[in-house]
């Protein structure tokens, strides 16, 4: 052997080893279908996954890839996981491990803890469970273990507030009472999560999902992807990019513009059909008859974007099918399955379910051009648009269109909005959203605008306890003040009021009497910058600390983060001589009345089904 | 007479300035953050851009090297220079002419109809070192 050829080989031993070793230090990539213990991502069934889409989509695919949306459901890495490795969350050796509690252990049938912890006396034992999947990103993050049981996933009893960075019990992160039962979590998210947040999920339960204990149940749960990804909106790819990869018939696509009938393009359906693509997971909904939970639980939903969603799931509408017997059938085994969800009109409270208010709105009903129907993408685009100015950051918190941020989504059909609203140009009173869209829906710890387009009414709020939008925003003024000034505005017609309607802040009533759901509501508008503007905030802080004594933990949360919005309160500054605020000329409260109304207080059991 | 060498020298340098200046006005375009270059709704414009930047000042170089060898070695090429030449220059004016053009206007993840010239281009690059190789394999063997 020369020198040079020695020299050679040497070099291409020493690269060889260096490869090696580069790839060992990757880590140790096992296929998705040999994954044992959480649900897997098999694209099948004409699904070919978002990486497929990649490559003709390359914008489309970065705006989808940093929204909310992909992020739903993930596996759970160091990279993924929001939360701190505080002692709740651990990574060690490449895997995340929890500290599950004894009881929830038990109660989810963790049958293998692979580690477990026991300190100085053994009633105390830990289990530590593997953490192998997240839900949520945005606002919370929820974690998922391996339960040993096939591939059944239990949920930790603590979820991840990535705005408070903070844990918080699962529980308190619900608008629930103390009292109600806690909700078993084991197998939820093969169960239920499964079907919105994923890309074709399948449960795969071999018996149905809640008729036995979840620990005799089995489940082969996979999606074709996590998280909502192109599919879950255009539809099973796979034909699509089979006959894309002609050239020839891309460019044929693109000289002449005709619509590609191989895939879905929900814009380009009918207004109905493009709205229900997002109602599909955005609405409340229930199966027609057990016969389609149980086809659901096992083999996924049938649902495919550009089919008629009510062909195979009942959309719940109290306006028109309260009465069905199907919804009477659901009434009789839950009922609180309509008033937990809607207003006693028939308006959504509870947020997710955005599509059932869309069908409610008069921009939707009553409208007659489908160019003119207000749809979820009148205002939204799941995509954000080369002439878009924000940062993908910003785009992704509401995918809201760019020109759906203000009024300019409503003056395509209704102009003049300046002169309608009586209040400054500038003003948030002249904002449309905040008139026809004010924060009456509850989800996730704080309120987000209604999707059902309304506009303020004093006899509605009297009728079904939903705050307006006016003393939503004057949270000084009672509801004679608001009846007075719709009246005086748009000769709406005045309803009879009550003492405490003419006399006390609307605000204060629902803070003080109304449910919980109200509370919330009013206690979310006290830390809003708007309402804060217009009703002065010197007032605040001693509501605010009512409510943080309040029995439900969501209200309680709620309250002390708009109390931290508030200046510091000084009880000198209080404002004087007040009544509608109940603050009498000395500086002190109407004990009186703050206390009747208390004592008055709806205490009915308020559940949102968020 | 052409003097083929002198032309392939001449092309090259003046080639390879043109494409160095278009490199440096991409590194521009990423430097002031144009967005009509760095959005990702403009991938697919980046990447074409790129793709004629690199090809353009890779022929310039093969020019060079073509007119290098006409001077050192003129036997080499003598016979097919025309030929040689013509596709080298064909392939210089549509390679990474043909990627420039497709990202002017684009569809998507498809480069605009521009792109069509690249192959053209690609095949005349083709016979140009086919034809090259094989007269650098038939000078060897001559005596």
């Amino acid at each position: 052997m020369t020198r040079d050829r020695a020299v050679f080989l040497g070099i291409l031993a020493v690269s060889l080893a260096a490869g090696a070793w580069l790839a060992a230090a990757r880590g140790r990539v096992v296929p998705e279908r040999q994954v044992t213990g959480r649900p897997i991502q098999v694209a099948d069934s004409g699904y070919v996954s978002s990486q497929t889409c990649q490559a003709c989509h390359p914008s489309q695919y970065a705006s989808w890839h940093r929204s909310y949306h992909r992020t739903m459901t993930q596996v759970a890495t160091p990279d993924t996981v929001a939360a701190r490795f505080d002692g709740v969350l651990e990574s060690r050796a490449g895997k995340l491990w929890a500290s599950v509690p004894r009881e929830a252990a038990l109660q989810s049938s963790l049958q293998s803890p692979t580690r477990s912890r026991v300190s100085g006396d053994t009633s105390e034992a830990e289990v530590w469970a593997p953490v192998v999947m997240t839900t949520g990103s945005h606002h919370q993050q929820i974690y998922w273990y391996e339960t040993g049981n096939s591939r059944v996933l239990g949920q930790l009893p603590v979820i991840w507030l990535t705005a408070d960075q903070k844990w918080i019990p699962r529980r308190a992160a619900l608008m629930a009472p103390p009292s109600a039962h806690a909700m078993p979590e084991t197998g939820a998210w093969n169960g239920v999560c499964v079907a919105c947040h994923t890309t074709n999920g399948r449960p795969g339960f071999d018996t149905p999902f809640g008729s036995q204990p979840i620990v005799t149940q089995t489940a082969d749960t996979n999606a074709a992807e996590f998280g909502i990804a192109c599919e879950s909106c255009h539809g099973p790819a796979a034909e699509h990019a089979e006959r894309n990869r002609s050239p020839l018939r891309r460019y044929s696509l693109h000289f002449t513009g005709v619509a590609d009938t191989t895939i879905v393009q929900p814009q380009r359906l009918d207004p109905i059909r493009g709205s229900q693509v997002c109602g599909q997971c955005h609405s409340f909904w229930e199966f027609s008859d057990a016969q389609a939970e149980r086809r659901a639980n096992s083999a996924g939903l049938p649902y495919r974007p550009g089919d008629d969603l009510a062909a195979t799931r009942l959309i719940v509408q109290p306006t028109t099918n309260l009465e069905s017997p199907r919804i009477r059938e659901l009434l009789a085994v839950d009922p609180g399955f309509v008033r937990d969800i809607f207003w006693s009109d028939g308006m959504v409270r509870a947020t997710g379910r955005e599509y059932n208010g869309l069908i409610e709105s008069p921009c939707f009903t009553r409208a007659t051009d489908a160019k003119r129907t207000l749809t979820c993408f009148s205002c939204h685009t799941m995509h954000k648009t080369p002439d878009d100015g924000r940062s993908l950051d910003e785009w992704a918190d509401d995918q809201l269109a760019a020109n759906a941020d203000g009024n300019r989504a409503c003056e395509s059909c209704h102009p003049n909005s300046t002169t309608h609203s009586h209040h400054r140009p500038d003003s948030p009173g002249s904002s449309c959203y905040n008139c026809h869209m004010p924060f009456t829906t509850y989800g996730l710890l704080k309120t987000i605008r209604s999707h059902q387009i309304s506009s303020p009414s004093v006899q509605a709020s009297l009728d079904t306890g939903r705050p307006n939008a006016c003393n939503l925003c004057h949270l000084d003024q009672t509801l004679a003040w608001t009846a007075g000034v719709l009246k005086e505005w748009y000769a709406t017609p005045t309803p009879a009021l009550d003492d405490d309607d003419r006399n006390v802040a609307a605000s204060l009533v629902w803070l003080l009497r109304g449910d919980a759901g109200q509370r919330a509501i009013v206690a979310q508008s006290m830390g809003w910058s708007a309402a804060q503007q217009a009703s002065g905030t010197g007032w605040m802080t001693p509501y605010l600390a009512l409510l943080q004594k309040d029995s439900y933990d969501a209200v309680r949360y709620i309250a002390a983060r708009s109390v931290k919005t508030l200046p510091e309160f000084h009880r000198d500054q209080l404002p004087r001589g007040h009544p509608h605020l109940l603050i009498k000329s000395d500086g002190t409260f109407d004990a009186e009345i703050v206390n009747r109304l208390v004592r008055a207080r709806d205490n009915r059991r308020v559940i949102y089904r968020e | 007479m052409i003097d083929y060498a002198q032309r392939h020298l001449r092309f090259g340098w003046w080639s390879l300035l043109l494409f160095a200046s278009l490199g440096l006005t991409l590194e521009a375009l990423h430097g002031f953050k144009v967005r009509a270059y760095v959005d990702t709704s403009n991938e697919t414009r980046r990447l074409v851009w790129t793709l004629a930047h690199a090809h353009g000042i890779g022929l310039a170089l093969v020019h060079i090297a073509f007119g290098l060898m006409l001077r050192v070695a003129p036997d080499t090429g003598a016979g097919s220079a025309p030929a040689i030449s013509a596709a080298l220059v064909a392939a210089s004016v549509l390679l990474p002419g043909g990627f420039f053009l497709g990202g002017i206007a684009f569809y998507a993840g498809d480069p605009g109809v521009g792109i069509a010239l690249v192959p053209v281009g690609a095949a005349s690059l083709l016979y140009a070192v086919f034809t090259i190789a094989r007269g650098t394999t038939s000078a060897r063997r001559r005596p």
